[in-house]
């Protein structure tokens, strides 16, 4: 067949023709655009959501430029030790403080397991919480842990745990750098003012404790600028009528004193004197929280949570699947 | 289309010559034009013709050239979305969830402070870890779906310390408005404080429970509803503020001021499209009470002990609708008469949406990301009879 330009003409008509039908068949196909737009939306969500966190990073890293500037020297940091043991809100009691230790610049966590290992539990929350942490453990000794029928009272409780964690203070800082220690207990509520007042410790600093002693809450009693007593109503003669949670002692005080240690065979109420007493006198006390007349700390408990139902299933044999976590 | 019948008469008839007039004259016009194109130049022959061709007619072969070229492009055109769509399928069959979630690692090393590497997590199980944010809380995203928090509360000894430890953790969560409702005949000075200084974006409510459903200081009923009126005043100022203006996307949970929620439940809940549904611990007298979730992926029963006959046997904390259902169906609200424990959340949730069309989260109801605590009430035993400690102390 020669090739003549009629022909060309007749080939280019034909495959533009059957190219636009093909076109306009596309068109007509059914489509389920609403998933694929959703989808697309669901994507730019994420990407906006990506978009604020990296812009919130850039101000923090903006900010944390310019107070360095400012500040001659970086904050002194916290150091917080909290013993906690295996029960039922362990993960909760964690998941919740670690939420408020989040907002507190410079920060260091020191968790204590009363455990022969270190459980997965609190290894895995610690390493999810973002924050800067140390993980030790150390078993309470049989004969002073308390038994499940005991009060909580009977035995003090921790003291293993704390001493461990002062323990690893000495060993791991210098005298040189700034910091102050606080005994946090894993059920107890922090606000976060608490921290702005810790941080300025320069030997031990005291404040009031919310719903503790059988009081609405315990305080040193503050004149001008000074603690002349207790306000409590419980063993009101200890040296240091305080609970663990109102006060805490500035670092270098407690590496230049490598003695000092909480007492395991002290008497009930008696275990915060027994650290306190070599390290400072009631004159040395450093009021905090507005003259000691704000609450910024409270001594709170978690209920032990009712399993009447999970012990009638794991006797049938039929109790919760073990490995999901709570 | 004018292109079919104009190609019969061209492509036929030059080889079957049939001697239709058109045809013929056709053929004729072809002769005639490479006749003069030979004596106009001394080129090749298709070339020439080419030319004389445009010369002479120039309208009609232009118009038959371009033609379908310019339907096709205008076709094109007109639906973009055609073109965006196959891109599309492409792109959404790699990303199998359609959330992109934020993967931040922060490494096990004891000393160190947490590095920012970011990784953009990849389907099945997303981790929320979250690298310090020193701006709390985080900035307002237009986009995001808002979270709004409803949360009953009354007055007792530990509720500041309560509300406290909640705000912490709200900090956390990007868009969240927080609707604090109290049982109380006045907005007390404690909750109004602590709501300014708190930094969350809220809204402060209250409402007084009769003295028969209100909580005594010496028993605990806990058969009997607690928070129903004031959960019932978030709903109604919910409905309120959007009732004309365009109702933002978002989800509303209700949350217990002694409960314990990890961040990511929040992340889980935000795209609610209808109800979403996820495990609470220490629930019915269990380690948890989740939902039973079939392989493909609906809710199909409920693993409790405590009464399984409830419509909806889940805990309060359990569960979160987006405000869009909450709007389309105003009278959906907590019932209080004749209500038993533990049918509250069905009280509600029966007039929003049935067993189908609950979305099961924290991948398909395996994960625990709330916790039923309760908080001890605090021994006051020294307090005595006309109390010991200073009334102008909030605590």
């Amino acid at each position: 067949m020669k090739v003549k330009l009629k022909n060309v003409f007749v080939i280019y008509f034909l495959v533009s023709v059957i190219g636009l039908m093909y076109a306009l068949l596309q068109l007509g196909q059914p489509c389920d655009c609403s998933q694929h737009l959703r989808s697309a939306s669901d994507l730019m969500h994420g990407k906006d959501k990506k978009i604020s966190q990296l812009l919130s990073e850039v101000k923090r890293l903006q900010a944390r430029g310019k107070d360095s500037e400012l500040e001659g020297q970086a904050l002194p940091v916290i150091y917080a030790i909290t013993p906690t043991y295996a029960r039922l809100v362990q993960k909760a009691e964690l998941v919740r403080i670690s939420q408020t230790f989040l907002h507190v610049k410079n920060f260091h966590w020191i968790v204590v397991e009363d455990s022969p290992v270190k459980t997965q539990l609190v290894s895995e929350l610690l390493a999810q919480s973002g924050l800067r942490f140390t993980h030790l453990h150390t078993e309470t000794p049989k004969e002073h842990k308390l038994k499940e029928s005991d009060p909580n009272w009977l035995k003090p409780r921790g003291v293993e745990q704390r001493n461990l964690a002062l323990q690893w203070l000495r060993e791991n800082r210098e005298l040189s750098e700034e910091g102050v220690v606080y005994f946090a207990d894993d059920d107890n509520t922090y606000s976060l003012r608490l921290f702005d007042e810790i941080r300025s410790t320069k030997r031990v600093s005291v404040w009031p404790v919310g719903l503790v002693g059988g009081l609405r809450f315990e305080r040193p009693l503050v004149e001008k600028g000074r603690v002349v007593g207790f306000y409590t109503a419980w063993k009101p003669n200890r040296p240091f009528p305080m609970d663990m949670a109102g006060f805490a002692i500035a670092l270098q005080l407690l590496l230049a004193n490598r003695e000092a240690q909480f007492d395991m065979l002290a008497e009930r109420g008696y275990l915060e004197s027994s650290l306190l007493q070599s390290l400072v006198s009631i004159e040395e006390l450093e009021p905090r929280a507005d003259n000691c007349t704000k609450v910024l700390v409270w001594h709170t408990r978690s209920e032990k949570p009712k399993m009447k139902q999970e012990e009638l299933l794991q006797k049938q044999g039929l109790g919760s699947d073990p490995s999901i976590e709570v | 289309m004018r292109s079919a019948p104009e190609k019969n008469p061209r492509g036929t008839s030059p080889r079957r010559a049939r001697g239709a007039k058109s045809g013929i004259r056709w053929s004729q016009n072809w002769s005639t034009v490479r006749h003069s194109a030979d004596s106009d130049s001394g080129r090749c022959l298709g070339v020439g013709s080419f030319c004389s061709m445009l010369r002479k007619r120039n309208l009609l072969t232009t118009l038959l050239i371009v033609l379908p070229w310019a339907l096709l492009l205008t076709v094109w055109h007109q639906y973009p979305a055609t073109r965006y769509l196959i891109l599309l399928r492409k792109e959404t069959e790699a990303n199998a969830t359609a959330k992109a979630r934020f993967n931040g690692t922060s490494p096990l090393r004891e000393e160190g402070l947490p590095s920012c590497s970011w990784q953009q997590a990849s389907g099945v199980s997303p981790k929320v870890i979250q690298n310090y944010v020193y701006s709390r809380p985080p900035p307002w995203s237009d986009t995001l779906p808002t979270i709004f928090v409803i949360t009953p509360t009354y007055t007792r000894p530990v509720q500041k310390a309560e509300l406290t430890r909640l705000a912490n953790t709200f900090l956390h969560v990007q868009n969240l408005h927080w609707v604090v409702v109290e049982d109380s005949p006045r907005r007390t000075n404690l909750v109004s404080n602590l709501l300014e200084k708190a930094g969350l974006i809220f809204t402060h409510l209250n409402v007084e429970s009769p003295q028969s459903l209100k909580m005594n200081g010496s028993r605990i009923p806990s058969h009997k509803p607690r928070g129903t009126l004031q959960r019932n005043l978030g709903l109604h100022w919910l409905r309120d503020s959007f009732n004309n203006t365009q109702p933002p996307e978002g989800v509303v949970y209700f949350a217990d001021d002694d409960n314990t929620y990890s961040l990511e439940l929040f992340e889980e809940m935000r795209y609610t499209r209808r109800v979403s549904v996820w495990p609470v611990a220490f629930a019915g007298g269990l380690r948890y009470e989740s939902p039973i979730v079939s392989p493909a992926g609906k809710v199909v029963g409920w693993k409790v002990v405590f009464d399984p006959n409830r419509p909806f046997a889940i805990d309060m904390a359990g569960f979160a609708v987006s405000i869009r259902l909450i709007l389309e169906r105003p009278q959906a609200t907590f019932k209080l008469e004749g209500i038993k424990g533990g049918y509250q959340e069905s009280s509600l949730l029966k007039d929003l949406v049935t067993m189908d069309g609950l979305e099961p989260k924290a991948a398909n109801c395996t994960k625990v990301l709330v916790w039923h605590t309760r908080t001890e009430r605090p021994m006051l035993g020294n307090e005595g009879k006309h109390g010991f400690s200073d009334l102008r102390m909030e605590v």
